[in-house]
């Protein structure tokens, strides 16, 4: 008996997959993969499902990675294998290798002069300026941005204010002003302030400085050829880093790149630092651990260089973009591009705002937080289970948002004030995920070499970049024709 | 390069192929001629091996160092070639059937159809997965590729030669050495210290041996994010504990000094199991007898151990040397990854595994990451050839 119900079992559960196939074939099937395999995965997930009630011709399928770095080789050996999905995540810095590869079709040509698609509304002019800045190549959105955050700086205020500090600061000067005071503590924390040993970070302290990264105006006027990584601007960043580490204030982990998140997160949640340099894209969970453990986190632009000629600049943006994969059939890029604006529509992103830190990519969005209405409109619309369980988005309810979470409007403010130059629009240039392992890599070697000669080593470090950028160059214009 | 470089080198590896089979064939008392011919052929055809698909590129270069590479290419083809044709020669000796069945031992298959058959799967999955990746990275490492990009360009062995002049790979070669060396030492050593302790019958013996072997069952990344939340410099328990003696900032995972010495500790935690496994299983086998025997002579524990136990276990230790600088050349990147990302502090933890993934998938640079893997893989080959001829020797596996 026992036997034969197994059997059944079998059976039913071969049909099932037979069948399930075939019945999901009536929808069309739109792919997206994501670099995200946290609570921002799920969150798509849930928009994703949303998305399919609201639209029930299609099925949106959402696949994360773990990282930038392996969803970018993942698409690039997904492309030699013709397996491309519809939607792909690139991060900032791949911009121009998206460009270069073909792979991708421009999201301006494929939504045309249309102003809307199956009734979303297209309405990319409602884009916040520095998102557009960035992401606007020859006058045209090339990819749909997405997760946009800025750098900017979390500080424990119990240690800051037992050592009397009663803001954060602004500037190096008063970043060391604050670490003396912090470790003279009797109780003091190990040292006083960490950051990301991450690209990103050395890029936006030479934007604050308005010192541009590449040649051929940060490379938006032509393709970059060479880079400006051993400028004063960057000396006079490194000099002020070995002087706070010396000092015993900086503490360096000595993980970079993609691996350097995880160290600084430890380090002040611990309460080991009392500053961190960090991503607004973990405003929510920097905010909502401090107060699960019981100290106030305030959010900081992040410092700058009070000597630098004409002060502060601005800064740029960072996170990454949703590119549409070429040569799609006709409904599914229909699909896909409805998806596109659905995901990032006035509600959608203001949620998604809510949730991680990122900034609300639209206009409209930002209105919507300043006043007390949100709660009710990201409800229409059908909200996550992420939202739904958010503590913060809960308290918050009934309230102007920015109001009641000022840190979550702190990375808006500072690209609200920046001032849009070549240098804070941001660098676009071939092989950049390389070149930032060369930059992290030198500041290591800085940090870390006693009495180390810091032009020289930025000048060995901008020779190594120059030349993996002409080998990205040379290989882009033989291999594929393009100047 | 003029047109003729190739006819040169043709007609040369030629002529030389004939000389050396004529000389091969005339030890075997067979007719030289025909060895001229055969060595012709297969020198001229083996010369082609490497040079045809890099179109005679490093005689065209302007640079000594690649005409070097040319002519050691050129050797390795005609090799390539040569070796099997001599092989082939002296097995046609007993006659055609000579060829295919081989050797005939009690126990051998006599047909050839029943052994291809057996040995298929494995074949098929060697050529699949083995060998035409191989070939393909062989291939890219001539060219200029760059990951996200579709398209390459022939670049020569650049790949190569470029290493030669790039301190950072010098380094990680040294790294590599040192980090092996020191792996390979330790956890043997303190293996056949535990072994010997843990194989003495006393009570309880099977839970303390399984407890001691448990390690071994840990992936790499999960012993790193042990020893990661052990070291981590704020907040970890070794600094907790040294503070509570008075020693305080130690800066275990970005101090160049220390960093590489808890990969090492690390890894050779994690490989001690297996080392302690396969000693006590060698001790176990020693013949009691011996041992006795020695004991009546008037040996003393230790000169038992380094005359009698140490000796009989030569064939564990060889194997375990082996599959231990594997494991310490390969299978550390795991370790090394969570503990030190990036390759540590002034790069004093990245091994040439390691470099390959940072400067292949990491950077995407994939022309020269192939170059650094077919380097590790002639590194590889080298080294397992030097241990066979060296210890292999001096293994005594009893009779």
């Amino acid at each position: 008996m026992k036997n034969k119900l197994f059997l059944l079992v079998c059976l039913l559960a071969f049909v099932l997959v037979a069948v399930t196939p075939a019945l999901a074939q009536d929808k069309i099937q739109i792919k997206m993969w994501i670099a995200f395999t946290d609570n921002r995965l799920d969150w798509t997930k849930d928009k994703a499902a949303r998305f399919g009630e609201l639209f029930p011709q299609y099925e949106v399928i959402v696949e994360g990675y773990p990282n930038y770095e392996q969803l970018f080789s993942a698409t690039a050996l997904a492309a030699g294998n013709d397996a491309l999905p519809s939607i792909v995540q690139y991060f900032e810095v791949a911009t121009q290798n998206a460009r270069d590869s073909g792979y991708f079709k421009s999201i301006a040509d494929a939504i045309g002069d249309r102003t809307e698609i199956n009734g979303v509304a297209v309405a990319l002019d409602d884009i916040i300026d520095p998102t557009t800045a960035y992401y606007t190549l020859d006058g045209k959105f090339t990819s749909m941005p997405w997760n946009t955050s800025s750098s900017i700086m979390f500080s424990n205020m119990n240690i800051l204010k037992a050592a009397g500090v009663d803001t954060p600061p602004a500037t190096w000067a008063e970043m060391e002003a604050v670490c003396e005071k912090v470790m003279a503590l009797d109780n003091a924390p190990e040292y006083c302030f960490t950051w990301p040993n991450h690209g990103w970070f050395f890029e936006q302290w030479l934007a604050q400085q308005n010192q541009e990264y590449a040649n051929n105006g940060n490379g938006r006027d032509a393709r970059a050829t060479s880079v400006n990584i051993a400028s004063d601007a960057a000396v006079a960043l490194l000099t002020w880093l070995k002087d706070m580490s010396n000092k015993g204030y900086l503490y360096y982990s000595g993980a970079r790149d993609g691996a350097s998140w995880g160290t600084v997160d430890q380090a002040f949640q611990s309460q080991q630092v009392a500053m961190a340099i960090y991503s607004s894209s973990d405003t929510a969970l920097y905010t909502e651990t401090g107060k699960q453990n019981g100290y106030e986190v305030v959010a900081s632009f992040l410092p700058y260089n009070q000597d630098a000629e004409g002060g502060w600049t601005g800064n740029l943006i960072g996170g990454a973009s949703l590119w549409l994969v070429d040569e799609l059939a006709p409904e599914v890029e229909e699909g896909a591009l409805t998806w596109l604006l659905w995901f990032n529509n006035t509600e959608n992103a203001a949620e998604w705002h809510q949730v991680t830190g990122y900034l609300p990519i639209r206009k409209s969005s930002v209105e919507l937080l300043n006043t007390p209405d949100w709660y009710a409109a990201i409800e229409a619309m059908g909200p996550s289970t992420v939202w739904l369980n958010n503590t913060l988005v809960q308290e918050s309810k009934g309230k102007v948002w920015f109001e009641a979470n000022p840190n979550f409007r702190v990375a808006s403010d500072q690209l609200a004030n920046s001032k849009i130059t070549p240098a804070t629009r941001g660098a676009i240039l071939g092989n950049f995920p390389a070149i930032r392992s060369i930059v992290t890599t030198a500041i290591d070697t800085v940090l870390l070499t006693p009495d180390a000669n810091i032009p020289e080593i930025l000048a060995k470090a901008q020779e190594n970049a120059n030349a993996s950028l002409t080998q990205y160059n040379t290989l882009v214009q033989r291999a594929l024709g393009q100047q | 390069m003029s047109a003729t470089t190739p006819v040169l080198i043709t007609t040369l590896a030629a002529l030389i192929g004939a000389g050396l089979m004529a000389l091969t064939f005339q030890r075997m008392a067979r007719p030289a001629g025909v060895g001229a011919v055969v060595g012709a052929l297969g020198g001229a055809l083996g010369a082609q091996v490497f040079m045809l698909p890099l179109e005679y590129c490093t005689f065209a270069s302007a640079k000594t160092i690649d005409h070097v590479i040319g002519l050691a290419l050129v050797g390795v083809g005609m090799a390539l070639l040569l070796w099997p044709a001599n092989w082939i020669v002296e097995r046609l000796r007993g006659g055609w059937r000579g060829l295919l069945i081989g050797d005939t031992q009690a126990g051998a298959f006599r047909g050839w159809l029943t052994p291809a058959l057996l040995l298929a799967p494995t074949l098929i999955i060697l050529l699949l997965f083995l060998y035409y990746p191989s070939l393909d990275t062989l291939w890219l490492s001539t060219r200029s590729s760059i990951l996200g990009i579709p398209g390459t360009f022939g670049v020569c062995v650049d790949n190569f030669t470029a290493l030669l002049n790039d301190a950072s790979y010098l380094k990680a070669l040294g790294n590599t050495a040192f980090i092996t060396v020191a792996v390979v030492v330790f956890s043997m050593a303190l293996a056949l210290l535990i072994a010997t302790a843990a194989y003495q019958p006393i009570k309880g013996a099977r839970i303390y041996r399984t407890l001691l072997i448990w390690p071994y069952a840990i992936s790499p990344v999960v012993a790193g994010v042990i020893f990661l939340l052990m070291f981590n410099p704020t907040g970890g328990i070794i600094n907790y504990l040294l503070r509570q003696v008075g020693i305080s900032g130690i800066r275990w995972l970005n101090d160049p000094t220390f960093a590489p010495w808890v990969v090492i500790f690390a890894s050779v935690w994690k490989s001690l199991g297996f080392n302690i496994l396969f000693y006590i299983a060698g001790l176990q086998n020693i013949p009691k007898d011996l041992l006795e025997a020695a004991s009546i002579d008037g040996a003393n524990a230790i000169q038992r151990f380094f005359r009698v136990t140490f000796p009989l276990l030569s064939p564990i230790t060889f194997f375990l040397l082996i599959t231990n600088t594997t494991y310490a050349v390969f299978e550390t990147f795991g370790t090394i990854d969570y503990l030190t990302p990036g390759g540590g502090p002034l790069q004093s933890t990245e091994t040439l595994m390691y470099r390959v993934y940072r400067v292949g998938i990491q950077n995407n640079d994939l022309g020269n990451g192939a170059a650094q893997s077919i380097i590790l893989f002639l590194m590889v080959i080298a080294l397992t050839v030097i241990q066979f001829r060296s210890t292999g020797r001096r293994v005594n596996y009893g009779a």
